[in-house]
């Protein structure tokens, strides 16, 4: 480096100085609300349910909220699973024509840079429509709630949907072609070989590809705010056991931050930030997750992978 | 007929399977498309592609929806609604093109310079600022910027020179473009950095060998190399940062204001809005038909707008093929 | 082929019965709410006491999304009861029913470093519209510089009190006024912002933080609502569509008549009569 010119000494501090910003950005960031919320937080706070109160320490914990962004996870990742694993097999083993591959492609990029606002205007619009009451409630007065569980759901798998579609489609990608011939020469037709071989084989990709959709679903607020109905405690909706809760609405912790902090009513703010820790301590699990998947692969199949960094 | 689904499909209907499944998304898509165009087309019929230009008080036309009645006289949807536009593409432009260069150099950080336990480290960090909700990023804004902003960094007399027409408390440009910078830089840099180095290392040790150091290698050979996949970062960051709505609500100083770039600095501290945090902000009165209208409106051009950077992410990669590396 | 037609048939019948059920085994009513956030702490407290005292009568659902998605919803019969936090316009759809069940005062607020202690009708007006632009033209206010008028957007019910009761009528000047979503945005850039003004209803200017400034000379205070001396004082409605019905008009009688719910409407807002 001593015979380096001033410029490239330049770019090599500014090249430094980005990385190791963006990473003191990131600390400033967990440390800062950590600091905020962390003095709020006790154990208990977990397993007491929103209370209505006109003080804050009478006002319980989050556990609905915890419950609620649960639950739409689960909701998001089922129904997007199977459209983006469809998807991918779809587009790298068949693909044909080859427009119509290039046509799904770009439906999954049009809905991966779609604002998560549009998807909840979206979201409302359809399931206020009479067709889907169902999925909702039916009010006394005749027209459709059109906000619960399975609405929010339904719009949150369009959000996990782009990250689980790109990772095991790269998955498939790089799986090498021998294997593929291997079963092929076995007499496998293509679909058994993808069901047996293929898809096991790029286990990992689709397990970072759902922890990067997860991550993607509890952080979202936008969808929350439209399509989950914004009550504080889990209502479920009717008597019949699972599909009731589903009907219902509730809150997630995104939802419980935003009503609590000043960008909401800002009537709670210390357990909106106590809220908003567990939040972070959330995703910063799901992030260590997604790590710990990709090393694993690495080690067992030996290959260097370069992706899985989003 | 369960074992008949149990039984190995034969393939071609697993293909038809598989390809009807995938459509299904084509057919949301547009299905998506189709309802938010459905329920903005009262404006284009009354403003036809005017309301996309400047002219007229703003704000008053947004309050007229707000307080119309049930069925509005034509001259409600009277629509100029250029500020939002302006305020969108300029924090979006601004804050892509200051996060490229910050993701590049970072990029570059990570794959060439970085010791292997720094790398470690850093890869997971700004994944972990990848995946931070927009609200926490609005509270640090609105808890520490804001403020700071607002009251050690701007003077009184830059507030005074202004104060006729709007106020400069520390919401405004220069806060958005930051939080917003700082959002979607993660995204390009995962991206980025996948890129170049899925780029052979032998093309740099090549230029190496030839008396070129480690950075210039970089630069010249790896860097151009992964072209498409720094076209394709800039395209999605370009979305989300277009499509930001909660932060830059709580962040912009939400007043229907074009931040003029020829007050110099001041520029900087003005407020304004833009297409996403107004439908955020006035998600209220959908049930108000013009208003509806309007706000769908702004949708239609948000998702008109993802789709053109789709779009013109793929014809800029055409000529970079030859580039691809990746099989 | 029989399994399959089985298991169609299962998943048919548990469809149905989760459908019609709801509408056969349901002993108690469900009232379902939505509207202003300013009237949600109140009516979740009503509604919690009065689900303690009348058990297994009525079941609440209590949303929020701002007073005129409580109007929307009301009116497209998608809920029972909308929350308002304004009075009736005529620009509201037809055939709503306005029910008052308490009062609420608008106060100005500053920020704690400016302890504005009051502000004429006249000199109200000429900050919020714009005529006077710094604070060394306000007698009593201790800040320098530019005002920052933080206001609300249009959608607001406050906002709409706020021009009515306090401003004469006029309307808050724009684009010069920052208009924030919420009250608590609101709050939060007066409690920030040394140089700023703005309005809350008097539940979040009471919780702390900012100074309330007394509007020609009468204190934003609860006794001060109640003996009628202030003048911002608004109310919150239940809006039914067409006369309230059923465990709906149970419940808003219960809430105008009983003690209970004078008491918790008392200890923080203003009665209404």
């Amino acid at each position: 480096m001593r015979t380096w010119r001033w410029r490239d000494r330049l770019v090599l501090a500014g090249a430094w100085i980005a990385g190791l910003g963006l990473c003191t950005i990131a600390a400033a960031i967990v440390l800062y609300m950590g600091y905020r919320g962390v003095q709020y937080l006790r154990p208990g706070l977990i397993f007491e349910s929103p209370q209505v109160s006109q003080s804050q320490a009478g006002s319980g914990g989050f556990l609905d909220p915890l419950e609620g962004t649960a639950l739409l996870a689960l909701i998001g990742i089922t129904i997007a699973l199977p459209l983006a694993l469809c998807a991918a097999v779809w587009i790298v083993e068949y693909g044909r024509p080859s427009w119509l591959a290039r046509v799904v492609e770009s439906s999954i990029e049009v809905v991966a840079g779609t604002p998560d606002i549009v998807i909840a205007i979206f979201g409302l619009a359809i399931f206020q429509m009479s067709l889907l009451a169902p999925f909702s409630v039916r009010a006394s007065g005749g027209g459709v709630f059109g906000r619960s569980f399975i609405a929010a759901g339904a719009m949150m798998s369009l959000i996990a949907l782009p990250p689980l579609f790109v990772a095991t489609r790269n998955g498939l990608q790089s799986t090498p072609v021998h294997m593929r011939e291997a079963a092929f020469a076995l007499g496998k037709t293509r679909i058994a070989t993808i069901r047996r071989v293929l898809l096991p084989g790029v286990r990992s990709d689709i397990a970072t590809g759902v922890t990067l959709g997860v991550s993607r679903i509890i952080g979202d607020t936008a969808i929350i705010l439209l399509l989950l109905g914004g009550t504080a405690r889990l209502e479920p909706q009717g008597s019949v056991p699972i599909f009731n809760l589903l009907r219902g609405t509730g809150s997630t912790l995104t939802s419980y931050v935003y009503g609590n902090s000043p960008a909401g009513e800002g009537l709670a703010p210390q357990k909106a930030y106590a809220a908003a820790v567990v939040l972070l301590a959330f995703v910063l699990g799901l992030n260590l997750l997604v790590d710990f998947i990709g090393r694993r692969q690495a080690s067992a199949s030996g290959l260097a992978v370069g992706s899985a960094i989003v | 007929m369960l074992d008949r689904l149990r039984r190995p499909w034969p393939d071609d209907r697993a293909e038809r399977t598989l390809g009807a499944v995938s459509l299904l998304i084509f057919v949301c898509v547009v299905a998506m498309v189709v309802f938010v165009a459905l329920r903005a087309w009262p404006i284009f019929a009354h403003n036809g592609l005017s309301w996309l230009l400047p002219g007229g008080d703003l704000h008053g036309q947004i309050t007229n929806m707000v307080n119309a009645p049930a069925n509005p006289p034509p001259a409600v949807y009277h629509l100029r609604a250029w500020p939002l536009i302006y305020g969108t593409l300029l924090s979006g432009v601004i804050a892509v093109a200051l996060g490229l260069g910050i993701a590049l150099l970072a990029s570059i950080f990570i794959v060439e310079f970085a010791p292997a336990s720094l790398r470690r480290i850093t890869i997971p960090t700004i994944r972990l600022l990848a995946s931070v909700p927009s609200v926490i990023y609005g509270l640090i804004g609105i808890l520490v910027l804001v403020p700071f902003i607002g009251n050690h960094v701007i003077s009184a007399s830059e507030k005074a020179s202004v104060q006729t027409l709007v106020q400069l408390n520390g919401t405004g440009v220069l806060v958005s473009v930051v939080i917003l910078t700082v959002m979607i830089t993660p995204i390009m840099v995962a991206l980025i950095c996948e890129a170049l180095s899925s780029v052979p290392v032998s093309w740099r040790e090549g230029a190496m060998a030839l008396g070129v150091n480690r950075l210039r290698a970089m630069l010249a050979v790896t860097v151009p190399a992964a072209r498409p996949a720094i076209v394709a970062a800039a395209v999605l960051a370009g979305a989300r940062a277009l499509g930001e709505a909660v932060m830059i609500q709580m962040v912009s100083g939400s007043v229907f204001f074009s931040p003029k770039p020829t007050d110099g600095v001041v520029f900087f501290f003005e407020p304004l809005r833009t297409l996403a945090s107004t439908i955020i902000d006035y998600n209220d009165g959908v049930g108000a038909p013009a208003l509806r209208s309007a706000l769908y409106a702004f949708a239609l051009l948000l998702l008109f707008a993802a789709l053109t950077l789709s779009v013109g992410g793929y014809l800029v990669k055409l000529p970079l093929r030859k580039y691809q590396t990746r099989g | 082929m029989n399994r399959i037609r089985r298991i169609a048939a299962a998943f048919t019948v548990v469809g149905v019965l989760g459908i019609a059920a709801p509408a056969v085994a349901s002993a108690t009513s469900l009232i379902t709410i939505s509207g202003a956030t300013a009237s949600y702490p109140l009516v979740s407290l009503l509604a919690a006491k009065y689900v303690k005292t009348h058990p297994h009568k009525v079941k609440f659902k209590i949303t929020q999304g701002g007073a005129q998605i409580g109007i929307n919803d009301v009116a497209a019969g998608r809920v029972t009861i909308g929350d308002v936090s304004r009075d009736p316009l005529p620009t509201d759809p037809p055939g709503l029913d306005f029910y008052p069940i308490a009062r609420y005062a608008i106060c100005v607020v500053t920020n704690k470093s400016n302890p504005l202690s009051n502000l004429t009708a006249a000199q109200l007006l000429s900050i919020f519209t714009g005529k006077t632009r710094t604070w060394s033209g306000v007698p009593g206010a201790t800040a320098t510089g530019t005002i920052d008028l933080i206001s609300r957007t249009s959608v607001a019910g406050v906002l709409t009190n706020f021009q009515t009761l306090l401003l004469g009528g006029k309307k808050v000047a724009e684009p010069l006024a920052a208009e924030e979503a919420s009250e608590g945005l609101l709050k939060q850039q007066v409690e920030n912002d040394p140089n700023s003004i703005g309005f809350l209803s008097n539940y979040q200017a009471d919780s702390g933080g900012v100074n309330s400034v007394g509007f020609n000379g009468v204190g934003c205070t609860i006794a001060n609502a109640v003996s009628a001396q202030y003048a911002g004082v608004a109310r919150f409605y239940e809006v039914t569509k067409g006369p309230v019905l059923g465990a709906a008009r149970s419940f808003i009688s219960w809430v105008d008549h009983s003690k209970a719910a004078q008491k918790i409407i008392s200890s923080q807002w203003i009665p209404v009569t």
